[in-house]
């Protein structure tokens, strides 16, 4: 096997499913976010990704071997999560694997949850939750759920590459961004972005615990959001702050 | 005219010096990474970011579980500043899950460079919902050795 991705099951996904990414990004959101769905919804490992293009990195838990990145899932959700920030040039392969995959699986929406960096985000108290989608009418559903429009502007990243893939294929797939910090965790902005989730899909998942977690959050994610700063200037990420030129 | 002229080719020399102190923290984040945290003083290196910006100098850098009162930020010669707190709780290796290291960590510390001169004098400095935050204001004086 060379310069392949292959996705192994481990045990039978549902169909119907929506599947949520939690990708290593600005403020660790995606992650935070889904580190405590995992824990609270009791989510078992369903599939991982295998990949001599992955560096040469396993995940070691209670002593056994992990792909660092894996789907986990229920009955009715499916969630891809990375514990290792995912190399600039290998967003594109491993994305588009993923939703190959949650396609095959007839999963009916695809969720990422991400950040939007926002300076002076200390001083805010009130966050706000943006949302892009693939398509008008799902962007008129999440309107509905009270959440605003990123109308213009760029996106950077693994939530980038699967909205744009998503619509290209036609599946029904939404980007949630909460303000938060750039280069800090920020547990705050994950337990906001999950309230916007159970809004969309209806799930229901308590996230007090996440928020009173905060501070021990916080210190055991200095690592990864270390390594995540590094990629993501290689991404040039900052480029989310740009003014876009508008092509119409 | 001319001291207009002056100041750009200033503000170039100094654009050129910025990003040359930028790129020399990238490469020394690359080439020396060790843990971020350290046994034998006790002491855990927090996150930290500096954003330089034409009056000034903004460290900002996150403490959870850091005493406010035990915050120190001290400078340490002409361009670093020592930042130091104190944790309200220890933390082992064992929060962490983590059983092949031993160690409780009870505070902070780490040096940040300051890329472009400042008065150290001035500074201000915040601490709010467990973030740092200290604002140095930047010297536009130029010193020509002779």
């Amino acid at each position: 096997m060379h310069n392949t991705i292959r996705i192994i099951d481990k045990r039978d996904a549902p169909k119907d499913a929506v599947m949520i990414f939690g990708f290593p990004d600005v403020g660790l959101v995606g992650v935070i976010a889904s580190s405590h769905l995992i824990s609270e919804l009791n989510l078992q490992e369903v599939a991982y990704v295998d990949s001599d293009l992955l560096p040469p990195i396993t995940v070691l838990h209670e002593g056994l071997p992990h792909s660092p990145i894996r789907i986990f899932g229920n009955h009715n959700v499916l969630l891809a999560v990375s514990e290792t920030v995912l190399r600039e040039d290998l967003v594109y392969p491993i994305m588009h694997s993923l939703i190959d995959w949650g396609r095959s699986k007839e999963v009916k929406l695809m969720i990422s949850l991400s950040g939007i960096p926002i300076p002076d985000r200390q001083d805010l108290e009130e966050l706000k939750v943006f949302a892009a989608a693939s398509n008008p009418e799902l962007l008129k559903m999440v309107e509905e759920k009270g959440i605003e429009i990123l109308k213009e502007g760029y996106m950077v990243g693994p939530q980038a590459v699967m909205l744009q893939y998503c619509a290209t294929l036609g599946i029904p797939a939404v980007t949630l961004l909460t303000q938060c910090f750039f280069n800090y965790p920020d547990p705050e902005a994950a337990a906001k972005v999950l309230e916007r989730l159970m809004g969309i899909i209806g799930l229901k998942v308590d996230v007090s615990k996440l928020l009173e977690k905060g501070e021990e959050i916080r210190l055991k994610a200095r690592d990864m959001m270390k390594r995540t700063q590094q990629e993501l200037m290689k991404m040039k990420k900052t480029q989310e702050f740009d003014i876009p030129l508008y092509i119409t | 005219m001319e001291s207009r002229k002056r100041r750009a080719f200033f503000d170039i020399i100094d654009e050129y010096f910025e990003r040359f102190e930028e790129l020399a923290n990238r490469l020394e984040e690359v080439f020396f990474e060790k843990p971020s945290w350290n046994c034998k003083t006790c002491t855990i290196e927090p996150l930290r970011e500096i954003k330089v910006t034409p009056n000034e100098v903004i460290v900002t850098v996150d403490l959870p579980y850091a005493e406010e009162k035990t915050i120190k930020v001290i400078p340490v010669g002409k361009d670093r500043i020592s930042i130091s707190a104190e944790m309200k709780r220890k933390v082992s290796f064992d929060d962490f899950g983590i059983t092949h290291y031993k160690g409780e960590f009870q505070r902070f510390h780490c040096e940040a460079r300051v890329p472009v001169p400042v008065y150290t004098d001035r500074m201000e400095v915040q601490f709010k919902r467990g973030m740092l935050e200290i604002r140095l204001p930047r010297k536009h004086e130029y010193e020509i050795p002779i």
